[in-house]
């Protein structure tokens, strides 16, 4: 072959081969729509009645339903179940559910499943951390779409309950399959809509859309949910538009951030309160003079506009206002003259010393918000010093008994895991006080304790949401916390999506978000 | 038995005495921490009631001689026991993230050698030149630059500004470039230094003079009579060095969304996860006690002259 027609043929070869190709790209499917979210936990484990942090509740939810659920204002509404009955005296529901539903292993979302894992709900020999609002004596099977669940006794929140991920069905059929067992169920199958795809452990979750969903269907085919620790990595993934949505920026960059326009901010509601519990037990702390002082003293606007970038709104009542059972009471306005008075009269000597702990990087400017209230304090006339520790210390030093318990003042964060103030009342129950429970304040008021434990067992929602308010005027006066403030879950997302918006128990709801145009 | 196997089998019985030895002090060590594991892993808004049984679950509730009992008996038969959080072995547990850990303490040790080396051998051929002053003040900034900080600046440039690379996670191409050059950052100046000074002892030697006297080019001098004499300390450095990069991925973990086994560790431990922690500590052991002992037989074959008695 001479040269001329060597480097002809080459050439066709190259025309022929560029041809196909084109046509191979033309022809070839659209990538997969995938959405990317970057969080910062990893998933002790995926079962839903194992897990305990709102975080993977959030990834959970996009495969496993629950009866109810909450809207963004917090209200309960029908998922899986339709409706909804509940007998005189509270300690039966009759529950109707969604017809036409199946697992996404094809098993019938039916009475039956509901019932395998309501008893597995309860049954002791499973892990489940959070049982307590599962109050369940038994489920029953009344036909196909109905079931019965007696309650050991009353309590009022149980629909509310049901919303929480804890509750939610996966399918029994799929308990010995795919490596699940009866006690860890981790390879999900729910009914919702996406399908658990894979999990790769301290790097990702991915789950897939379900194209047999019974409700709306979301945009994205993919949703991958990235783990990634450190806050700064994410803004920095989210910068480098190597994710779609992160949660928990570093607070100090939002304000830059703000002002991206690669980028949108949520500042979302949430249901975490921050507050300094008082040791209502130990000499001074337990006059109630001297814990309203402590609220007088520290300027919590300040430290919300200064310390924490605006993420945060001032508490006025002893719950966040996303929690059924809210109720405005007041405000403890800054007021150095007022705290000083209160204390001169509570025989409080300037100079004083008070100890206060607080715990590092677990909540948001945990560490550098207990140097600013210890600098009020100090303003006030007390010689206040710190001190931290790692989480389990901190925790085993706050839930020592009474007897040997030495703290005074330490900084700690309440969420309710659903929007009812039964949870965050627990708080001021002094039952609920170490070793019995997380009451680290040991306050108590016997008629407070009555309100509580009416509450619980009140079957008229107006009727518990008046005691809730009673309950919460006498526990504002009595002062068992310095209230701090209701930290806000910060949200951020690309501008080029569109349909992010939250749920008031720091969860984002992304499930339909969309490109935006 | 040749006295290089008895050697060996020495080597390996003391290893198996320091594995139980540093298999003790960890199962003391974590338990001996204030916390409780049980409240930890079930979570503020569990009750009192099923934390205990969590407690009962996981077997925390025994005396502490019937738990020793438990996990020698467990660790005679390769059993490490179960996760306290995830309830999965920990066996399959850390053999998910080893690999990950293992992949960037070694890339990071390759950069850090070769890299530093390199310096190293051009500094020590050019004492106090414009080379030798600059390869300072860059070892200066390896060893001091904090590896948080400087994992950052990475990102900031490679991945937001440049979008050359990945900013986190170990799924997509060019991920590992990142935590490796971050990583070894420390490491490279350790090595450059080490193998400066080794080199500057070799190189002032008579037998290397007599090279060069014998018409011997610079380059083949430097390599083949310098580097090569040069190189125990260095390898020793080298070693050691890797030892650290395997505990001391945690912050570059972190920042980079590594999924290796020290940021699993550190997790562990503050989750009081002990069947975890004893798990991964065991692990690094034997991987440093084996890493030093490969070294040790480096160094038989890069010097004939060493025997192990």
């Amino acid at each position: 072959m001479t040269t001329r027609s060597r480097r002809l043929s080459v050439a066709v070869l190259a025309l022929v081969t560029g041809c196909l190709l084109v046509v191979a790209w033309s022809v070839a499917p659209a990538a997969a729509a995938t959405f990317r979210i970057a969080v910062g936990i990893d998933p002790d484990a995926l079962d839903p009645v194992q897990m305990t942090t709102t975080t993977v509740g959030n990834m959970v939810d996009y495969v496993v339903e629950t009866l109810t659920t909450i809207d963004a204002t917090g209200k309960v509404l029908p998922m899986l179940a339709e409706s909804w009955t509940v007998s005189p005296d509270g300690t039966q529901y009759t529950v109707k559910l969604r017809q036409g539903v199946s697992f996404h292993d094809g098993t019938p979302f039916d009475a039956k499943a509901v019932k395998w894992n309501f008893d597995r709900l309860i049954d002791p020999a499973v892990r489940v951390p959070i049982r307590a609002p599962y109050p369940i004596a038994r489920t029953e099977v009344v036909d196909s779409h109905t079931v019965r669940v007696t309650l050991k006794h009353p309590y009022a929140p149980f629909v509310g309950a049901l919303s929480w991920t804890t509750s939610g069905l996966v399918s029994p059929t799929a308990a010995d399959k795919e490596g699940n067992t009866y006690k860890d169920y981790n390879h999900l199958v729910g009914t919702g809509p996406y399908t658990f795809k894979e999990r790769r452990k301290g790097e990702m979750v991915t789950v897939e859309k379900n194209p047999r969903y019974w409700g709306r269907k979301p945009y994205y085919d993919t949703v991958v949910f990235r783990i990634v620790p450190e806050a700064a990595t994410r803004e920095s993934l989210l910068l480098a538009d190597q994710v779609d949505l992160i949660i928990l920026p570093p607070v100090a960059d939002l304000e830059a951030l703000g002002h991206n326009a690669a980028v949108k901010v949520l500042l979302a509601p949430s249901d975490r309160t921050i507050f300094i519990a008082i040791n209502t037990t130990k000499p001074m702390l337990n006059d109630r003079r001297v814990r309203q002082a402590l609220n007088y003293a520290v300027d919590k606007d300040a430290i919300v506009k200064n310390v924490l970038f605006g993420a945060a709104d001032l508490m006025d009542a002893p719950m966040a206002s996303s929690l059924f059972g809210y109720c405005k009471v007041g405000t403890y306005p800054h007021d150095l003259a007022k705290a000083k008075a209160l204390l001169a009269e509570a025989g409080v000597k300037p100079g004083t010393a008070l100890q206060m702990i607080h715990p590092t990087g677990r909540y948001v400017q945990d560490k550098e918000s207990t140097e600013a209230i210890s600098g009020f304090l100090r303003e006030a006339g007390l010689e206040v010093s710190l001190q931290t520790m790692d989480w389990p210390s901190y925790i085993r030093t706050i839930t020592t008994p009474v007897d040997k318990n030495t703290t005074q003042l330490h900084f700690l964060g309440w969420a309710p895991a659903f929007l009812d103030a039964s949870q965050q009342a627990l708080q001021f129950l002094s039952t609920y006080a170490p070793p019995g429970g997380l009451e680290s304040s040991f306050y108590k008021n016997p008629e407070v304790d009555r309100m509580i434990q009416a509450a619980e067992r009140e079957p008229n929602p107006a009727r518990r949401k008046e005691l809730y308010c009673d309950l919460s005027k006498k526990v504002w006066e009595d002062a068992p916390w310095i209230f701090l403030w209701v930290q806000r879950f910060p949200i951020v997302y690309s501008a080029k999506v569109t349909d992010v918006s939250s749920l008031p128990n720091e969860k984002f709801y992304a499930l339909y978000a969309r490109p935006a145009r | 038995m040749t006295a290089f196997w008895s050697y060996l089998l020495r080597r390996g019985l003391a290893s198996l005495v320091a594995i139980f030895g540093v298999a003790t002090i960890v199962f003391l060590m974590v338990r001996v921490l204030p916390g409780d594991p049980a409240r930890v892993i079930a979570g503020l808004l569990a009750s009192e009631e099923d934390v205990a049984r969590i407690r009962v679950q996981l077997g925390f509730d025994k005396p502490l001689y019937v738990q020793y009992g438990i996990f020698l008996e467990r660790l005679a038969h390769g059993d490490l026991g179960v996760s306290a959080r995830t309830s999965a072995p920990v066996i399959a547990e850390v053999g998910e993230r080893l690999g990950a850990t293992l992949e960037l303490a070694l890339v990071s040790s390759l950069i850090a050698t070769v890299l530093g080396v390199a310096a190293g051998v051009v500094a020590a051929a050019r004492p106090y030149s414009i080379f030798d002053y600059v390869l300072s003040m860059v070892t200066l900034f390896g060893v001091s630059m904090p590896v948080y900080w400087l994992g950052l600046m990475l990102i900031i440039v490679f991945a937001i500004d440049l979008n050359w690379l990945p900013a986190a996670g170990a799924d997509q191409a060019g991920a590992i470039v990142l935590p490796s050059f971050t990583l070894a950052a420390f490491s490279v100046a350790i090595v450059a230094r080490m193998t400066r000074s080794s080199m500057l002892e070799v190189l002032g030697q008579d037998y290397v003079r007599t090279a060069r006297g014998k018409g011997l080019s610079e380059p083949r001098t430097i390599a083949w009579h310098g580097l090569r004499n040069a190189l125990i300390p260095i390898i020793t450095a080298a070693g050691l060095q890797f030892g650290t990069l395997l505990g001391g991925a945690v912050l570059t973990e972190s920042v980079f969304g590594w999924p290796g086994m020290g940021l699993l560790l550190v997790d562990s431990i503050f989750a009081r996860d002990y069947p975890m922690v004893q798990g991964i500590v065991l692990t690094f052991s034997t991987l440093f006690i084996f890493t030093n002992l490969l070294v040790d037989l480096l160094y038989l074959w890069i010097d004939p002259r060493i025997r192990y008695a």
